[in-house]
């Protein structure tokens, strides 16, 4: 039986003792920092770093100090690679190979539909790296290759879709509550879950979540009464995502959108291909297509936007910026 | 129970290489520490502490490349399984290209009529096998005439692999 709850659970637990607020709440995956993975295989510091430049592996993540963190699993697999190994080459397409078999196994137990053994693919994803990246390089890699080999109007495909839908909303409800003085406004274009961009978009919802965003979530075709919703929000940037919607059906919502909160930038995320000309007229910003990358230049466009002309004394008065908003008295 | 006295005719398949060792790194060709021979390779350590981009290997000393030879390490496969730092400056490829792609996309025998003792193909695996003796062969870049080179292939390990040491052969 798969303890997805129970992970998640444990990422959800809020663990700021000793930690500044405001610092992603991190995984249950055990990280590991430059000298403590170089001493697991042996090696020194630089010598691992010499080999993230050459052969891109070990990948790791980034403190908010920005210091190296090595998943664990990432290095055992490697020490094991190693001690079998003829070269540094093939003991990391070895290891490499055992994380990319975590991606072919979810996209065979989606394709027999098979929700528990896809559940454990995914916790077995989990154990080996944060959620992040279990999330775009096997859930969501997983389910491109289901749509692109069956096609979306597939029984497999409409299986896989609603389980990946499932599975990244249920991540999101787990996510640790709001600790950072950002907030996004995600306007869904794409169809329904059955729209390959739909994943994509929830994955990137699910990621503004863990790193403490602020988040609303709405389609593009609910306009009435979207005054009220962003009162509550007041959001730093707005993402319009998905291809799906006509222009002139986006037009209207983002039209309304800033009718209620005035000029704010506005983000393209997964539409970048239909209106490329359109982009360059109404000044639309597009981002990365992986969730991870739009998520950082996001926090870069609010970042600077808050260090504009307009935004500077603000700015200045607050110790850092992109901090905890500070809670209200008796809160 | 006593061991039965073994026949002096038989030997265990496999039986460890009695001749002198030689540990060199597989990727700059240079025994660990600068050392010159030493004895054998730190089982905890296998990664080369003079460069740190390769793994100790063994090979009999006569036969072991020197830090300047460009060399080659194939497994039973006869899959490159690593590439010398002076050997990706010779083939104009890089390890991490190389690796897990089959030897004749860049080395083929230089005489394709050689007998089956001089296969290269075949000496390969047997050295792999750790069965032959080193042998030299002359082979050739792939796609690529009026380059010739000999090579020397015997066996390495741990684990058991081919290696094959290039020479000018002009």
């Amino acid at each position: 039986m798969h303890n997805f709850g129970v992970l998640i659970r444990a990422e959800a637990t809020p663990t700021t003792k000793g930690k500044p607020q405001g610092a992603p709440i991190p995984d249950p995956v055990r990280f590991l920092k430059t000298s403590e993975a170089a001493a697991l295989l042996n090696v020194s510091p630089n010598t691992l770093r010499a080999w993230e430049r050459r052969f891109g592996y070990p990948k790791p993540q980034r403190s908010p100090g920005k210091h190296r963190l090595y998943t664990h699993g990432e290095i055992a697999a490697l020490r094991d690679a190693l001690q079998e190994g003829l070269s540094i080459s093939s003991a990391v397409s070895r290891a490499r190979e055992g994380l990319s078999a975590d991606t072919d196994s979810l996209v065979g137990t989606l394709a027999s539909f098979d929700r528990d053994r896809a559940d454990a693919a995914m916790e077995a994803a989990l154990a080996l790296r944060s959620l992040e990246r279990s999330v775009e390089e096997v859930l969501l890699p997983s389910l491109e290759e289901l749509h692109r080999k069956h096609g979306a109007d597939s029984a497999r495909w409409a299986f896989a879709a609603r389980w990946g839908d499932e599975w990244l909303r249920r991540a999101q409800r787990l996510a640790p509550p709001p600790v950072r003085q950002v907030s996004f406004l995600i306007g869904d274009a794409s169809a329904n879950e059955l729209d390959p961009d739909s994943a994509a978009i929830r994955a990137l919802e699910l990621l503004c979540a863990r790193a403490g965003a602020r988040l609303l979530g709405l389609s593009v075709q609910g306009v009435s009464g979207i005054g009220e919703a962003l009162a509550m929000l007041e959001p730093d940037a707005i993402v319009l995502a998905g291809g799906h919607a006509r222009d002139d059906e986006v037009a209207r919502w983002a039209y309304g959108v800033r009718s209620s909160v005035g000029a704010l930038p506005v983000t393209l995320y997964r539409r970048e291909v239909l209106r490329p000309l359109r982009v360059r007229t109404t000044g639309a910003r597009l981002l990365s297509p992986s969730p991870s990358g739009a998520l950082s230049e996001l926090m870069e466009i609010v970042e600077v936007g808050r260090l504009g002309p307009t935004r500077r004394k603000e700015a200045a008065k607050s110790t850092t910026s992109l901090m905890p908003r500070e809670r209200s008295a008796g809160a | 129970m006593t061991a039965e006295p073994l026949d002096s005719s038989l030997r265990v398949v496999g039986q460890p290489d009695s001749r002198p060792q030689k540990v060199f790194c597989g990727h700059c060709g240079r025994a660990p520490n600068g050392e010159p021979e030493p004895k054998k390779a730190d089982p905890e350590s296998r990664v080369c502490s003079n460069c740190g981009m390769g793994l100790l290997l063994q090979a009999p000393a006569e036969f072991a490349p020197s830090p300047s030879d460009p060399f080659l390490v194939v497994d039973g496969s006869l899959t490159i399984c690593a590439l010398s730092r002076v050997a990706e400056e010779l083939l104009g490829i890089t390890e991490t290209e190389a690796v897990n792609r089959h030897i004749g996309e860049f080395l083929v025998p230089g005489d394709s009529e050689a007998p089956t003792s001089e296969n290269l193909g075949a000496l390969l695996a047997w050295a792999a096998r750790g069965d032959a003796p080193a042998k030299s062969v002359v082979v050739r870049p792939t796609n690529t005439f009026g380059v010739r080179y000999w090579a020397r292939v015997g066996p390495c390990g741990p684990p058991r692999a081919a290696l094959l040491v290039l020479a000018d052969a002009r």
